[in-house]
């Protein structure tokens, strides 16, 4: 014999706020946003509809996916990482170091990835037992990994992959670009290890409540060192899709990524305060980012605009998260003064 | 599965073990003895002494300071004491972490409840010991549909229903987060579930909610130490009453025995104002 206590909102009953209910729409209504901005730019310029531009798009789009994937579980972790540009950076070209000194591409994509699993750890372990804010953490490494790839480099600039890496970028297995392949892939296993595993509930509970993840027997440290790391790893996959793609790199790469990457989950809706993300809502983000980017090189706007573009969103981005979550206090205030408002003309009128 | 719907607060408790444990022939489930705990210059307790029964609710009360808070943190591992002894059905433990203390079977709500809001129901019942199958026999993943049926399960055997498992709790109302943060720790079959002003902030009709799981939980045969600032709450299912005031215990008595009028004496002049024969301090 159960009995329902749904209706219950007696006492302490925490009330729900209507907004809390939009969240799950976060996916589709990217996705709708996604459309309108597709017709519209088609209306403007009939040749955005095309399924070469949009496959162009995606491809564009992959490395900022796979990066962003790495920055929702971080994000979901109440941190950020700056320094992934910069992470790029440096592991394309230590990579392409290799392959000019003649090593075989398979070592050094082994180099590749056990470096950006390192550089990603280093962040982790500054956050996790140096108490080192994750702001300021890879603000420091942002700049450093930076700087390690100009002195690793140079100002040098690399071209000249092996062709087996250059298919990576552009090669097409049934007409799919390789880099949209691997992203589509790889969207699939982040929303496995994000929903359906013990690390992704971790990372989400570390983020919720970290408090109660510690007495809750999970190891915090080692999730933090976890997280950074994956966020290191997918910036590797995505600078191997990136060089592959131009067949290059160079030490200032990749700068500014990190707001793309940023702008592209916080618009899918993963709160900056920890706790909850979307797997789709970050894939949404980026291909809307990227879109956007495109239509604006499409309609001939300079490049400079569209930094202002970008940083307008993201702002955007983050003060929408936030009405939804009942974050601004103002706007709360007003919102109650007015329900006020309301009941006292409600009472006034029975009375009357 | 019954809720109790009347305060069974009159009944002396009928369970079985007590008169055993009483002639001597069990010791009791959870016995402390002279317990002591400073901070600087101040003793938080001072020479504790308490038992605590299988199925029997003993309600902690006593003023601000009085040590109530302490004495369950050293209880449930989180603080060791400064000295005195935790006896578990006879045999001394030490606890080092709360970990020890829930490896023991001791478990405790904390007042923060100890959620994570933006979890779902299951996910937060099974935090730190996820069920887990093998995707491809290979990767490790969680068996969400062992998780809900479990967490479903766990719910219904405490007549606790929830609108929805995939809610993150924060969707929840006060008292059904407080029954999820308490079956929670059910997972693990505890023998003694701690709970630090269980019914504090909820509403009336959410409180009583609460007091009949307790009621259930004890029926079920595990003990409970509670406590709690409102008397009403403890009259209605307290089996046993310990007051503290100034780290001290001022005695220990049966709900039974005992008017409203004396506990608070107890809790204020910190006398035990009552026939001495039926404190069993």
């Amino acid at each position: 014999m159960t009995e329902t206590i749904a209706g219950d909102t007696v006492g302490g009953a925490k009330l729900i706020g209507t907004a809390d209910r939009r969240f799950p729409l976060d996916g589709l209504g990217l996705t709708l946003v996604i459309v309108a901005l597709g017709v519209i730019f088609t209306l403007i310029n009939p040749r955005f509809a095309s399924v070469d531009n949009f496959l162009n798009i995606l491809t564009q789009a992959s490395t900022y996916i796979i990066v962003a994937m790495g920055m929702t579980f971080v994000i979901a972790k109440a941190g950020i990482d700056l320094s992934v540009g910069s992470m790029l950076a440096l592991v394309t070209c230590v990579f392409f170091g290799f392959i000019d000194d003649g090593m075989a591409w398979g070592l050094a994509l082994v180099i590749m990835f056990a470096l950006g699993a390192l550089l990603g750890a280093f962040n982790g372990i500054l956050v996790a037992f140096l108490a080192v804010p994750a702001l300021i953490a890879t603000l420091g490494t942002m700049v450093a990994y930076r700087g390690l790839a100009l002195l690793h480099s140079s100002g040098k600039l690399y071209y000249g992959l092996p062709l087996e890496i250059v298919w990576l970028g552009q090669g097409h297995i049934f007409g799919i670009p390789v880099p949209v392949v691997i992203a589509a892939v790889f969207v699939a296993f982040s929303w496995w290890l994000f929903n359906r595993t013990p690390f992704g509930v971790h990372c989400r509970a570390v983020g919720g409540n970290r408090e109660a993840a510690r007495l809750s027997g999970i190891r915090v440290s080692r999730i933090e060192v976890l997280v950074y790391t994956f966020s290191g790893i997918c910036v590797t996959i995505g600078g191997l899709i990136w060089m592959a793609r131009i067949d290059g790199t160079q030490a200032t790469f990749g700068t500014a990524m990190e707001i793309h990457v940023i702008a592209a989950t916080i618009i899918g809706g993963t709160s900056l305060f920890g706790g909850r993300g979307t797997i789709y809502g970050t894939l949404a983000g980026a291909i809307l980012l990227t879109m956007l980017n495109n239509a604006l090189v499409i309609a001939g706007v300079e490049f400079f605009w569209q930094l202002v573009a970008i940083g307008v969103i993201v702002v955007i981005a983050v003060t929408v998260n936030n009405i939804r979550e009942n974050r601004i206090t103002w706007l709360e205030t007003l919102r109650v003064r007015r329900n006020q408002a309301r009941n006292r003309s409600v009472a006034r009128g029975s009375i009357a | 599965m019954s809720v109790a719907q009347d305060h069974p607060a009159s009944e002396v408790p009928s369970s079985g073990e007590r008169g055993r444990s009483q002639e001597g022939e069990e010791p009791p489930l959870l016995s402390v003895v002279g317990l002591e705990k400073s901070y600087g210059g101040l003793k938080a307790i001072d020479g504790v002494s308490l038992t605590i029964e299988k199925g029997e609710i003993v309600a902690l009360v006593g003023d601000n300071g009085a040590g109530k808070s302490t004495l369950i943190k050293t209880i449930c591992g989180a603080l060791r004491p400064d000295a005195g002894d935790i006896f578990l059905r006879g045999k001394p433990v030490d606890f080092g972490s709360p970990k020890d203390a829930t490896d023991a079977g001791i478990e405790t709500v904390h007042q923060s409840l100890g959620l994570v809001d933006t979890l779902t129901v299951p996910e937060n019942v099974f935090l730190g010991r996820e069920e887990t199958t093998r995707l491809f026999g290979l990767f490790p993943q969680l068996d969400l549909g062992k998780m809900r049926a479990e967490t479903r399960k766990l719910l219904e055997r405490f007549g606790i229903s929830v609108p929805t498992l995939n809610e993150p709790v924060f969707r929840l109302s006060g008292g059904q987060r407080q029954t999820i943060a308490i079956s929670r720790l059910l997972l693990s079959e505890p023998s003694l579930l701690i709970m630090d002003e269980p019914m504090a902030a909820l509403g009336v009709d959410e409180g009583r909610r609460v007091l009949d799981l307790v009621v259930n939980l004890r029926d079920e045969g595990i003990a409970v130490l509670m406590i709690s600032h409102n008397l009403e709450h403890v009259f209605q299912i307290a089996d046993r009453i310990a007051v503290l005031k100034n780290g001290k215990l001022v005695g220990v008595v049966s709900t039974s025995d005992v008017s409203r009028e004396s506990v608070v004496g107890m809790i204020t002049m910190g006398v035990a104002s009552i026939d001495p024969k039926r404190t069993d301090r």
